[in-house]
């Protein structure tokens, strides 16, 4: 093969957060193909079509190669110097003027750990602000905000390896054949060798398919139907009494809860069949190894993080974790959200999520970068936003992130980026958000830098570089130091290894990982100093004071918007299998023509009351914003539900999702929105939000 | 782990002793040896198939050569890599295979690179070969039914990889070919465009769209 | 370094699309070749719309029953409002070399595999009809024609039903052509633990009659070993070997005694369900099946609690769609299932991954047949059949050729002469015995000059031949071995499930070499024997090249060899 290529690297997939080792097949400087690598730990050998094909959009026409700056209504290119000077003057002027917290920055899910921590270093010593953030705020921190308070890390308690060690499985709030496709995969392989799996979800899933059993729960009811799993292990005596012994506390106060949540009271609230509660019940408490598996279904609601915690508590209560098949695994959303975070890419904490008031961590940053940091907690996204409409916020800077497209309650977010005076966007495209901002600098795509990312099983990889940035983009981390230095502090890093170094030395629980160190199968985390990595969490004991995790006795609660008269169907969102996120890139490859438009998934219940006919644009209202999409009649849907994706600026989903939030990280509701849905006039207005993003 | 508690099998590869797990195959000991045997059906990542019968090696005792994808060990099995009647046989299919295509394999494919291995230069065997048929209505994924060979790997890559089962083995005997849910093409069927087919064909029969106009240019 | 990880017994196999059979099975869903045959039967061909309907009903994906679609012959070959099918098996061109084929064809206007415009009429080749006796045979829709003046009835649309093969015993005490009584299966429920009649019919030696001759004791031990609380019995039923009518004599004049063996097998290996496979080119098994298991249901010999006993046990009659290869027992575990008839390696073997992913005894119904005799009377009994010899006795059957055709149970250890010249009584018209082939078309072919060779497994083996299913076919004088060669090819090329190399390539090369005129390079094509012989996956490619090396060996000249 080697002779049609001139050079082949082994990279990790810059999609989703399962992690696909991938080669990368260059021939004159473009990319050629790519293919799995066979020794992928997570991937072995496969990965689906937006790892293997989607990459032409690194080749685009309309990358950003120039930097931009904003002249009135127009941006002209610019040179390096000219954007980072305006970048200087900007933000020395505003922090003069307002306080460095009047200058926030957003870190993103999509960079390179090192980028992550330069990207808070920048924030946090350069600018003097704990005012970062990434986009982990708007997906899975509540799984991050669980994990940590039942069991004391935050991250999967095992690996994807347990799908095939476990002997049965809940998949709650996730749609891992669209969404995560390798491990969809791996799942459903798993379930045709025997593995049992209960499928949880208002929608009927591919994977139900194959299931022993689907749920599905109205929804904003996941704790309900959590509680009353819990109810019927305790009831029928599959509880692990030894374990909860053991190693547990607080289970008296979770017993009192579960009891009066017997599956004819969780039919009540959630619509499930009290024999389906009973039988999922059994089929995960009566094997010896079981795993539940979750994604953002769980997450984006009012109390998604509470549902995280009564997942841990059906693990504690019967036993399943920290062995081999009985783990917890949040399925992530971004190749490297689980990194972001972990790199301290957020307001409250440093590396390994240790807070910025604990005194001898801070001062430890403070000796490593000699400036003087803050010890106050900065502002999240949605506080991001909400300061910056009020006036507080004057200045952004976003790395790697479409906002404006992605994020929840558009108009407001809109309105926050108008009202900043300066905005700062680095990003590989225009993007709704870059609309919006005055200095654009064009940065690097995955298959150009290096680095490392962290995937959904705790592993940090190597990121290689396949090809180089088009034009004069350039790799994040260096704009970053760029920007840094021109603010008057030089992080003095002479690649993207010593940035891990300085993590490594900084970090306990990563204390043995090195770019050397990870080769081509990486390391989980914690990473003991002679690098002994840990595959599988809480083995022995929990990351807890006195070593035992700790149930939450957490009673369901209503969901924060919900059905009327006005609104009489919920709205749920995610993912197809062709596209990502907001569609920025999969949207300029081949993928476009496989999927070329969004849909909204209706029953032919609801289809025929409403008068919608399968193939029919419809208008889709919310209590804030409105959107017109076309319909598709299925009975994938339960009746009195419609699903869709945000994947295409064309039809802004996002426009309809409130501020309704977690109430524990802010996680945005973006499961559960009343609509309501009428058929459209035949012609209707249709006017792209964007220009058709152009394929090579 | 090591075998030295006695859980592994100990067989010998062209007198070299090796240790294995129990239920591994005579390929696997092969290569566990550091040891070599030709495959054209076989693909790490799926079960072993046992079609195209270009693993033949002669194991002692046995009747005559067996596949060694398919094979299980047996303790103090002696295999035998090297085996003249076995070689001839594999030279023999081989030429056989070649003889079907109505073009050699490009150079780059598992195919072409075995039969340089084996040195066969044109095919001793000719007749009928397979009309061409290009499908090309996929952004990616590319089909020339003629260079299939039915080594089922991209058919097992749907199925026991990927779960999507959008392809399948198509007709019988010499007419045997693949083909994307009911013949209309891969968008046509349940193909979700993994493209783990194109990754594991040892002769583009299915291949990726772009590396066609690589080697076209 | 060996890191041992868990991993399951033996050798892992692919197993996905059984895995979705079985769990619609559990459901009763038809399966997906039963659909397509329906569908077929209801409107002459199969479209898109009947595969999707068959993947939609068995759980078999849209992609895999097109496969399925493709395979079988009964399913390729268009129908018109009257379906022709000519026989071209061996027995039929033994008797015509094949003119009756191309006499219909010019007639009709048509060639095999085709349909008039008008959908009319359509011609269609079939492998074989099983009346061998009286060849030529054709099917008219329903009904089976054969012998003298069949193709002028064709042409007259007067066919009328052929006359059934006769059929005797030359033992004092038969155990073949005994009509089943169940009186094996009451003893052994009463008097025997399923133990005890395993051990007898591992002591009695019942080598496989289906041609392997692989010792039934053996898998039945296999499968009663094998972990599972549900195992299953299959009766293989597709006699496709040219030339035998015996699995169908079996199936559709005695087939009591096969359903009571399938219920002993049951019984001894601990399976309560059995499935039993015919052919579609045997029309009456089917129902001649069902009708004796209804029978045997009313006298309480399937069903639940068999002979008031706590053993339960029933049957499936299921039937084939036209392909010779599904006779190999994976094949016709695939066939079963609704799949495409293709083989897979073994291991793993059915015992211990056979249907529906499950532990499986496969016997041809002939070895069913023999064991309610053992059942009965014990294995001491019947190896008193065959003294000296393989114990038990055989179904033999004679083709058209021979003076006084049909089927005969024998003892082993007779000699060839025997059964040719004394039994059948020796050609008609006076003719001479060129060749015989024994045991179907993967056997040897053994000259007239040696048929003093011993009818027995070893004996038979010495001389390139085998026992196989127990045709015995007769070439008379004017027989063109060259074109037996191409005959045989071509059914072999023909028939190949296409799924290893050497047997789907070799052969249709080595008909391609037999097909012109020119002369066949000897040194080449001995290789191209050498490849199928010990590089194929199945008996179809290894077993071609024996009545092959017969001919190279005793008719070379006639082969016009280079």
């Amino acid at each position: 093969m080697t002779q049609r290529f001139d050079s082949e690297v082994t990279t990790v997939c810059g999609y989703c957060g399962v992690g696909c080792r991938l080669e990368a097949h260059v021939r004159d400087g473009r990319v050629a193909s790519i293919s799995p690598a066979l020794d992928g730990p997570s991937n072995k050998g496969h990965t689906c079509l937006k790892g293997r094909f989607a990459h032409q959009f690194s080749r685009s026409r309309d990358r950003l190669t120039e930097p931009l700056i904003r002249e009135g209504d127009e941006f002209r290119t610019a040179t390096w110097a000219e954007a980072i000077d305006r970048i200087r003057a900007e933000l020395t002027r505003i922090k003069a003027t307002h306080g460095p917290d009047a200058i926030a920055g957003l870190a993103s899910s999509r960079g390179t750990n090192e980028e992550c921590y330069a990207m808070s270093r920048l924030m946090r010593a350069a600018v003097g602000t704990n005012n970062i953030d990434n986009c982990s705020r708007v997906c899975h921190s509540p799984t991050s905000w669980a994990l940590r308070k039942s069991l004391g890390l935050s991250g999967a308690t095992g690996s994807f390896d347990d799908i095939e060690a476990a002997q049965a499985a809940i998949i709650i709030g996730a749609n891992p054949t669209e969404g995560h496709p390798v491990v969809g995969a791996r799942i459903k392989q798993a379930t045709l060798r025997g593995l049992a799996l209960v499928t949880i979800d208002p929608r009927r899933i591919e994977l139900s398919d194959y299931a022993v059993l689907h749920l599905s729960p109205r929804p904003g009811t996941n704790a309900a139907v959590m509680l009353g799993l819990a109810h019927v292990v305790w009831r029928d005596g599959l509880l692990d009494h030894d374990f909860i012994a053991a190693r547990t506390e607080g289970f008296d106060e979770v017993q009192e809860l579960i009891a009066t949540y017997a599956p004819e009271q969780v039919h009540e609230i959630t619509g499930v069949p009290a024999a389906d509660i009973e039988r999922a019940a059994h089929v995960y408490g009566e094997v010896d190894r079981a795993s539940i598996l979750w994604g953002l279904g769980v997450t984006e609601h009012l109390y998604g993080s509470e549902v995280v915690r009564l997942i841990c508590n059906l693990a504690l209560m019967t036993g399943k974790v920290g062995r081999p098949g009985a783990a917890l695994l949040p399925l992530r959303g971004q190749n490297n959200v689980q990194g972001s975070s972990d790199m301290g890419a957020l307001p409250d904490t440093y590396t390994a999520y240790r807070s910025v008031a604990d005194e001898d961590v801070a001062q430890a940053f403070e000796r490593a970068w000699g400036e003087p940091l803050s010890r106050e907690k900065g502002y999240t996204i949605p506080q991001m936003f909400g300061a910056a409409v009020d006036g507080r916020l004057k200045a952004m800077y976003i790395f790697g992130e479409d906002v404006a497209q992605s994020d929840p309650n558009t108009a407001h977010v809109i309105k926050a980026l108008e009202s900043l005076e300066f905005l700062v966007c680095q990003d590989i495209f225009q993007t709704e958000t870059t609309r919006y901002a005055d200095v654009v600098l064009p940065a690097s795509a995955f298959l150009e830098k290096d680095g490392t990312f962290t995937n959904a099983e705790r592993r940090f990889q190597l990121v290689a570089p396949a090809i180089d940035p088009p034009g004069n983009a350039k790799p994040d981390l260096e704009i970053i130091q760029m920007v840094s230095r021109a603010l008057g502090h030089e992080m003095g890093y002479a690649d993207s290894a010593a940035v891990m170094d300085e993590i490594a030395a900084l970090t306990p629980e990563y204390a043995g990982v090195s770019h050397a160190r990870l080769g081509r199968r990486g390391l989980q985390w914690p990473v003991a100093a002679d690098g002994t990595d840990s595959v599988i969490l809480y083995r022995d004991q929990f990351e807890l004071p006195g070593g035992r995790g700790r149930f939450a006795a957490l009673p369901y609660k209503q969901p924060g918007d919900a059905a009327d008269q006005e609104f009489p169907l919920v709205l749920v969102t995610g993912r197809r299998l062709q596209h990502y996120n907001a569609g920025t890139m999969t949207r300029r490859t081949g993928n476009l023509q496989l999927v070329d438009r969004e849909w909204l998934e209706i029953h032919p219940d609801d289809a025929e009351r409403l008068w919608i006919e399968d193939g029919q644009r419809v208008s889709v209202r919310s209590r804030v914003g409105r959107i017109e999409v076309e319909a598709r009649v299925t009975d994938r849907i339960e009746p009195g539900h419609v699903f869709t994706a945000f994947h295409f600026p064309e039809v802004r989903t996002n426009l309809l999702i409130g501020s309704s939030a977690d109430v524990n990280t802010s996680c945005p509701e973006y499961k559960v929105v009343a609509v309501d849905v009428r058929p459209m006039a035949e012609q209707p207005a249709f006017t792209p939000a964007v220009p058709e993003p152009a394929l090579i | 782990m090591s075998g030295a508690n006695g859980a592994g099998i100990r067989v010998t590869v062209d007198g070299s002793p090796v240790e294995v797990a129990p239920g591994s195959t005579v390929l696997e000991a092969i290569r566990a040896a550091g040891g070599s045997v030709p495959t054209l059906c076989y693909d790490e990542r799926q079960a072993p198939f046992g079609a195209c019968r270009v693993c033949l090696v002669a194991v002692a005792g046995a009747p005559g050569p067996v596949p060694a994808c398919t094979t299980p060990c047996r303790e103090q099995m002696q295999i035998d890599t090297r085996d003249d009647t076995a070689r001839r046989v594999v030279r023999t299919i081989v030429e056989l295979v070649l003889s079907e295509l109505p073009v050699a394999p490009a150079p780059h494919t598992e195919l072409a690179r075995l039969a340089r291995e084996l040195e066969i230069g044109a095919p001793r065997f000719t007749g009928e070969v397979h009309a061409p048929r290009l499908d090309d209505r996929h952004p990616y994924l590319v089909f020339q039914h003629e260079l299939c060979i039915s080594c089922g790997r991209c058919v097992r890559a749907c199925d026991e990889v990927q779960g999507a089962f959008a392809l399948t083995a198509t007709g019988r005997g010499f007419h045997a070919n693949v083909t994307a849910g009911l013949d209309a093409g891969f968008r046509d069927s349940t193909c979700v465009s993994c493209g783990a087919c194109a990754d594991t064909c040892p002769t583009d029969a299915i291949t990726e769209t772009t590396l066609l106009n690589l080697a076209a240019a | 370094m060996v890191s041992y990880a868990e991993r399951p017994e033996g050798i892992v196999v692919s197993q996905n699309l059984v895995e979705l059979v079985r769990r619609h099975h559990a459901v009763q869903a038809p399966t997906a070749l039963e659909v397509l045959k329906q569908a077929l039967e209801h409107h002459g061909e199969i479209t898109d719309a009947d595969r999707r309907s068959a993947a939609q009903a068995s759980g078999l994906p849209d992609a895999a029953v097109y496969g399925v679609s493709t395979f079988y012959d009964d399913l390729l070959q268009p129908r018109g409002r009257r379906h022709v099918r000519v026989c071209t098996g061996t027995a039929c061109f033994a008797a015509t070399a094949d003119a009756h084929v191309e006499q219909l064809e010019q007639a009709l206007g048509l060639e095999l595999g085709q349909r008039s415009a008008d959908g009319e009429v359509s011609l269609a080749e079939t492998v074989c009809l099983g009346f061998c006796h009286s060849s030529p045979a054709v099917r008219d829709g329903d009904v089976i024609d054969s012998g003298p003046g069949l193709i002028e009835r064709v042409l007259a649309g007067a066919t009328r039903p052929a006359t059934e093969p006769e059929w005797s015993s030359t033992l004092t005490e038969p155990v073949l052509t005994r009509p089943g009584d169940f009186s094996g299966l009451a003893r052994a429920l009463a008097e025997l633990t399923p133990q005890q009649l395993l051990d007898e019919v591992k002591q009695a030696n019942v080598r496989g009659r289906g041609g392997a001759g692989f010792p039934a004791g053996a898998k039945w031990q296999f499968a009663a070993a094998a972990d599972g609380e549900q195992k299953y019995i299959v009766a293989n039923g597709d006699e496709g070997d040219p030339g035998s009518f015996i699995d169908k004599y079996l199936m559709e004049r005695n087939p009591a005694l096969v359903l009571e063996g399938m219920a002993l097998a049951g019984y001894a290996v601990g399976a309560s369900h059995g499935f039993i496979l015919t052919r579609s080119e045997y029309p009456l098994s089917k129902p001649a099946l069902e009708q004796a298991a209804a029978a045997a249901r009313a006298q309480g010999w399937l069903g639940e609690e068999l002979g008031g006993s706590s053993f339960s046990f029933d049957v499936t009659v299921l039937e084939g769609a036209g392909s010779y290869v599904v006779g190999e027992e994976t094949a016709l575990i695939a066939c079963i299932e609704g799949r495409r008839g293709t083989v897979s390696a073994r291991p793993p073997f059915p015992a211990q991954r056979g249907l529906h992913g499950l532990p499986t005894v496969v016997n041809n119904v002939e070895t069913l047949a023999n064991v309610p005799f053992i059942a009965a009377r014990g294995a001491a009994a019947y190896a008193q059949l065959s003294p000296g010899a393989t114990p038990g006795s055989k179904l033999v059957c004679f083709n058209e050729r021979f003076a006084r055709p049909g089927v005969y149970e024998v003892s082993f250890g007779v000699s060839m002469r025997e059964l040719c010249e004394q039994l059948a009584g020796g050609l008609v018209d006076g003719r001479v015995i060129k060749a015989v082939q024994i045991g179907g078309p993967l056997g040897g072919i053994l000259p007239g000059s040696r048929l003093d060779t011993t009818f027995d497994f070893e004996p038979l083996a010495a001389e390139g031949c085998m026992v196989g299913h127990g045709g015995i076919l007769a070439f008379d004088d004017r027989t063109d071995m060259r074109a037996v060669a191409r005959h045989l090819l071509r059914f072999g090329a023909h028939e190949s499930c296409g799924k290893c190399f050497p047997c789907r390539i070799g052969l249709k090369r080595a008909h391609e070499q037999f097909s012109g005129e020119a002369p066949v390079d000897r040194e080449r094509f001995e290789q191209l024997l050498e490849a199928l012989e010990l590089g194929s996956l199945c008996a179809h490619g290894s077993g071609l090249p024996a009545p092959m090396r017969s001919l190279l060996a005793h008719f070379p000249d006639e082969l016009r060899l280079a």
